[in-house]
């Protein structure tokens, strides 16, 4: 009997036997350390994290770390989103000199590894907010222009001469045509560079600050509060998936043209 | 002859974009534009790094050192693995897809402070790192790569009667080889990214150790030399990967025209 849509009882079961492999790791990470199977020294069960994660909240200040590192890592983005994607479009193709001059040498810096990189910002900007800033802008620059760049090369050429032979300017060609088309590449870009930002940022922290997410980790694993360092590690993945998740489905929303032929 | 100039000045175009950048780099302090306290000129890099060879190699052997023992077990791992549940387990590899997928989402970064914890801040956290960071990419990359392998090509194997070793050896492996590669090469621009910071937090010896170290020291021209370095040493091992890949995959035709 096909049935059309499944009942919610079968959803519920289809999803219960997809997760069924991380449930299970989550019952051995709970069951583990409480029955003398892993170290409970070195290992927190999950409640326990969850325990130390309130405290965390109430204590100290939680979120003003979260709040930090959000905000850190979200300037960075944006900024680079700025000028990464006038930048892109104009390494795709308009200016071929400039294109031709440019490009070898950003490539060369793109590769640059951004850690390396990080005493020099420091060095230049300071402590403060700004070189760590500087840094996620650096580090998501890179993505968004080479992968802009590569959704105008990659772009149909007859769609332009359809929209130049239909008398569009070249503005109007620019966003009816070439940033539609460019699009998926761009987001792509964006999901890179957002993922590759916060990781970066909780490096940094790690490294060089005195608030933030990273630094609270750090801080925990010199001081050997075992519980606070899986509440922060678990926190830090935490996000970093909501944050991934969250552009694959903005990225749904706005290419619901497009089907899924990149995935 | 002129348009000859005019054409060997196009291909050359890249070119002078480098030197254009290498030359204003190097005569900036001249007219103030940069403070040589805190940028050093390509020439004072250079000088720097030949002041202290030994130092320099050592360091980067270390790194290395690490990398590629991370790296060669990642694969040792992952590959078989991969095409074990790729090929020969598809239903455990379905049970066990969403915590890898969760797992590999996590970044090796953030599991950082716990590998210490794991392992202490001795070689074992940064191969861990390492291995981490790498096993990931590979593993998804060799299992897509071996559940891709057109079954028309398995099915037609099996009807001449292909022994599952020629088959494996034969259908799969050529199939497979071009994602698994793919994965390879992630692995590795991974695994030089970690190193560094891997060095920086929680060593005395290597790359990432030896930028920090000189930064605190205030020697800023070694500074610079270790950025350089890391930077040729992630080129040069991305461009031995495709080298090996070109050498390996040579059936296949270019999709360029």
């Amino acid at each position: 009997m096909a049935a059309k849509n499944k009942s919610i009882l079968e959803g519920i079961k289809d999803v219960f036997f997809n997760s069924l492999s991380v449930i299970l790791f989550f019952v051995v990470w709970e069951v583990g350390p409480r029955l003398g199977l892993l170290k409970s020294t070195l290992v927190s069960p999950p409640s326990e994290i969850l325990v130390c994660f309130i405290k965390l909240i109430t204590d100290e200040k939680l979120f003003s770390h979260i709040e930090v590192s959000l905000f850190r890592s979200v300037i960075g983005f944006i900024i680079a989103i700025i000028i990464g994607i006038p930048l892109g479009f104009l390494l795709g193709g308009w200016f071929k000199t400039f294109e031709k001059l440019v490009e070898p040498l950003l490539k060369f810096l793109g590769q640059f590894n951004p850690f390396s990189l990080f005493p020099i910002f420091i060095l230049i900007l300071g402590i403060g907010e700004v070189s760590k800033i500087a840094m996620i802008f650096w580090v998501c620059l890179w993505p968004v222009v080479f992968n802009t760049t590569t959704g105008v090369k990659e772009l149909d050429p007859l769609l332009i001469k359809s929209g130049r032979a239909m008398g569009l300017g070249k503005f109007k060609l620019l966003t009816k045509i070439v940033l539609p088309g460019a699009t998926p590449y761009i987001f792509n870009g964006f999901k890179l560079a957002s993922s590759t930002a916060f990781f970066m940022l909780i490096a940094a922290e790690m490294m060089g600050a005195s608030k933030g997410l990273g630094w609270l980790v750090w801080n925990a694993q010199v001081n050997f509060q075992i519980p606070k360092l899986y509440a922060g590690t678990v926190l830090i993945s935490v996000l970093g998936l909501i944050i991934n998740w969250l552009f694959k489905i903005w990225e749904k929303r706005i290419l619901v043209w497009k089907e899924h032929a990149i995935n | 002859m002129r348009k000859k100039f005019n054409e060997f000045n196009k291909k050359m175009l890249g070119f002078y974009g480098f030197a254009a950048f290498f030359i204003i780099w190097q005569f900036a302090p001249v007219f103030n534009l940069i403070d040589t306290q805190f940028i050093a000129t390509p020439t004072m890099i250079i000088v720097a790094a030949a002041k202290i060879p030994i130092d320099l190699l050592i360091h980067i052997s270390t790194s290395v050192q690490r990398v590629v023992l991370g790296y060669i077990a990642a694969i040792l791992t992952a590959v078989p693995l991969g095409f074990l549940l790729g090929g020969w387990f598809p239903r455990i590899n379905k049970f066990f897809s969403p915590l890898f997928q969760l797992l590999g989402q996590i970044n090796a970064f953030s599991l950082f402070p716990l590998f210490i914890l794991f392992f202490g801040t001795k070689e074992l956290s940064k191969f861990f790192i390492i291995y981490w960071s790498c096993i990931w990419p590979i593993l998804f990359m060799t299992t897509l790569g071996v559940k891709n392998v057109d079954p028309l090509l398995i099915k037609s194997a099996k009807s001449i009667g292909a022994s599952n070793l020629v088959i494996f050896k034969d259908v799969i492996l050529p199939g497979a080889a071009k994602p698994i590669f793919s994965g390879l090469s992630v692995g590795a621009s991974r695994a030089f990214l970690m190193i560094i910071a891997a060095e920086m937090l929680g060593s005395s010896a290597g790359l990432g150790w030896f930028i920090n170290n000189s930064n605190h020291n205030n020697i800023i021209p070694r500074v610079y030399v270790g950025v350089l370095i890391i930077a040729i040493l992630s080129y040069a091992f991305n461009y031995l990967i495709k080298y090996i890949e070109a050498n390996v995959i040579t059936w296949k035709e270019d999709v360029n025209v």
